[in-house]
């Protein structure tokens, strides 16, 4: 649907992403959280936060557009630069997908060319959302041992701490 | 010049008419664009489509260039809102969501284009109809109003104003009650005429409440057709014949 060239613009991009966010999050994130369970979201919120601003929709805009989303209790951006991230998909594909590439931007005709500038303006929207809201850096160019570890460290010690219903059950 | 205001504003006048509502487009200025937006709202059944009909047929006749545009005919949602509707999957979260991008499909590929080239833009419902089916449904309505910031504010929203005893008849008597103009989602219980009037009567108060904070020309929609086209006419000709906007002759 819609992923056709040139078929949707920043703000439309920005909404379909959104809707299927909000479709997750009541079907498969606040059930579990309600039964007590860990929900590992694979890209949340702060992806739409940095690639919606990254191709020029406005920043206040997405983030009250996101304000039903629940706040994490722990959120993780593994941090890698643009070439370290570019040779990665390259050795795993032979083309890059024309959104990723932000090639609907048409900054460049180029695939590799376009999503260099496209992942700088991510890249730098994401600085931003780390101060922002907190977030965990891991930095991701590590050996994937060491970012586990790192990664498991920061799970360990954010399980730890006490959560809402175990403060008021101990109560 | 004025700024566009930092936020969504409420009613009077500090709305612009022809700018966006909140933070709007930052990719897209419209300033100094010469087309208009005229809208028309109101709820199902209250003869929209009618005078719209006939209001285009007035303005192209005087020189006019117009585009109609209206509620989910947006080539890249209509066939997914649609499948939406059959299928019973949505909440009312998700379909706020689809309606608004249905919405930003048609602002940026039909409406701003239109303003830009100097047409009359004609909006067969707007996104009030949204608003008001949204806030009935319990969605925070101060963030449905920041979601629909990047829309542009209309030039004139006429609304069409019925009362529900009149507005059941018509309908009634025109095609019957649909489940979603019933208001059936909301689940008030199985009896469709019961569920109808509660929808619509809740509906039309919503409406009301709008009527001041977006500036609404009211019109009463109880009347026979070529009247109200009468009164839309004059609005329209009055506000046309002191804007800048050309005809092509």
């Amino acid at each position: 649907m819609g992923k056709k060239k040139n078929a949707l613009t920043p703000t439309t991009f920005s909404l379909l992403h959104a809707t299927d966010f909000a479709d997750r999050l009541l079907y498969n994130i606040v059930p579990p959280l309600k039964a007590g369970m860990i929900v590992l979201a694979e890209r949340y919120a702060y992806t739409a936060f940095a690639r919606d601003v990254a191709r020029g929709v406005d920043r206040r805009w997405v983030r009250d557009l996101y304000s039903f989303a629940v706040r994490p209790d722990l959120a993780l951006y593994f941090r890698v630069p643009i070439d370290v991230s570019l040779d990665r998909l390259m050795a795993r594909r032979v083309k890059l997908k024309f959104y990723e590439a932000g090639l609907d931007m048409g900054w460049s005709q180029n695939a590799q060319e376009s999503f260099r500038i496209f992942q700088g303006k991510v890249l730098d929207e994401y600085d931003r959302l780390v101060e922002e809201f907190g977030l965990s850096v891991v930095d991701a160019s590590l050996a994937i041992t060491d970012q586990q570890q790192m990664v498991r460290n920061l799970v360990s010690r954010q399980l730890e701490r006490p959560t809402l219903v175990e403060t008021a059950v101990n109560q | 010049m004025n700024p566009i205001p930092e936020e969504f504003q409420g009613a009077n006048g500090t709305i612009q008419p022809g700018r966006y509502y909140g933070h709007g487009l930052p990719y897209l200025p419209i300033e100094h664009y010469p087309g208009k937006i005229i809208a028309i709202e109101g709820t199902d059944g209250v003869g929209r489509s009618t005078q719209i009909q006939l209001l285009r047929e007035w303005l192209e006749v005087q020189g006019y260039g117009v585009v109609e545009t209206g509620w989910t005919r947006s080539a890249l949602m209509q066939p997914t809102i649609e499948l939406a509707k059959s299928s019973n999957t949505l909440n009312k979260l998700t379909f706020v969501l689809l309606y608004a991008t249905d919405f930003a499909d048609r602002l940026e590929k039909e409406i701003i284009p239109a303003l830009k080239a100097g047409f009359v833009v004609l909006a067969d419902r707007y996104i009030f109809s949204a608003l008001a089916r949204a806030g009935v449904r319990g969605v925070d309505r101060a963030w449905l109003r920041s979601l629909y910031g990047f829309a542009i504010a209309p030039h004139l929203v006429f609304y069409l104003k019925i009362d529900v005893d009149t507005l059941i008849r018509r309908v009634l008597s025109a095609r019957g009650m649909d489940f979603w103009e019933s208001g059936m989602d909301l689940k008030g219980g199985d009896d469709i005429y019961d569920s109808f009037r509660a929808y619509q009567s809740k509906l039309l108060r919503e409406y009301s409440s709008m009527s001041d904070e977006f500036g609404f020309r009211v019109l009463d929609a109880r009347r026979p057709v070529d009247l109200i086209q009468e009164d839309l006419r004059r609005h329209v000709q009055a506000f046309l014949s002191s804007s800048d906007i050309s005809v092509d002759v």
